[in-house]
């Protein structure tokens, strides 16, 4: 993480909603990270998306409707 | 105060416990605090040097250390304080403390799933664990990958951007050359040189730790 970018992290209820979000997102191109959930978030799930903060809106409307997620939290660069 | 200090100051004693190994420091230090008010202690390691601080404040001393010689020696001065009670009970002597590994800590990736039973699951387990172990800051000295683990090294894996990044940290990053050409993907390799087995098994052999995912 050289370059400061601003990330947010997608969080999810379980694994497979995960998946199946980064699933659309590879198909639709949208950069994306699938990371641990950083650890001072709590999450049931272990793992969430990570996207950079300018794609949010990009990434809601496209797994709007298909994936049910918990909530997008902004994470700061050092807790990853 | 100030009284106290210079007229002790001609009687301290020097111990010199560099070249001693665990747990000689301590006891020399503890056995000079029982019979000085001041004592300087002198070791070149780490674990002496925690253990000879912890003894000081367990035995009610002010504590001051200083660095020399570029950091491979260090001078614990323990002063009694007066009055302070000294304590009969041991201290504890961690002898591993902070002592670094006899070898390199090595990474072992043998395969491009992180546990067995569910190969999706086990796939973003691994990409967790590559992600993690880029961010932690404690990181490998090298990373050996054979078999299917060569495919966590190829430029389409997701976990390139993660190995890059412990590549440019200073990771040694070794990728079996047998695996690569059996896979057939030899030109596709994105990260990392491409290694044999004498340099595989070396590494291994030597390890201080070896963990595998």
């Amino acid at each position: 993480m050289s370059e400061q970018k601003t990330y947010d992290v997608m969080l999810f209820k379980s694994v497979s909603y995960a998946l199946k979000a980064e699933k659309i997102l590879k198909a639709e191109k949208l950069p994306h990270k699938l990371i641990p959930v950083p650890k001072q978030i709590s999450s049931d799930c272990g793992i969430c998306l990570r996207f950079e903060h300018q794609h949010r809106l990009t990434i809601e409307n496209t797994l709007f409707n298909k994936v049910k997620f918990e909530e997008i939290r902004q994470i700061l660069p050092s807790a990853l | 105060m100030m009284r106290y200090e210079v007229s002790n100051m001609s009687e301290i004693k020097i111990v010199n416990a560099t070249g001693l190994a665990c747990p000689q420091p301590v006891v020399l230090a503890r056995q000079a605090v029982e019979t000085n008010e001041k004592v300087k202690v002198i070791v070149d390691n780490d674990a002496a040097l925690e253990n000879v601080q912890r003894l000081g404040a367990k035995l009610g001393c002010e504590v001051a250390s200083e660095t020399k010689a570029g950091g491979s020696i260090f001078e614990i001065t323990l002063t009694r304080k007066a009055g302070a009670p000294f304590p009969t009970q041991d201290v504890p002597v961690s002898c591993e403390a902070s002592a670094p590994a006899a070898g390199p800590f090595v990474i072992v990736c043998a395969e491009d799933k992180m546990g067995r039973g569910n190969d999706e699951l086990g796939s973003v387990l691994m990409r967790a664990f590559l992600h993690t172990i880029s961010q932690q800051k404690e990181k490998p000295d090298v990373m050996i990958f054979y078999n299917m683990g060569v495919k966590l090294t190829l430029q389409e894996a997701e976990t390139l951007e993660d190995l890059k990044e412990l590549a440019a940290a200073g990771v040694e990053i070794l990728v079996c050359g047998t695996c690569l050409n059996y896979f057939e993907v030899k030109d596709k390799l994105g990260v990392g040189v491409v290694s044999n087995m004498y340099d595989i098994a070396g590494i291994m052999s030597k390890a201080g730790r070896l963990l595998t995912p």
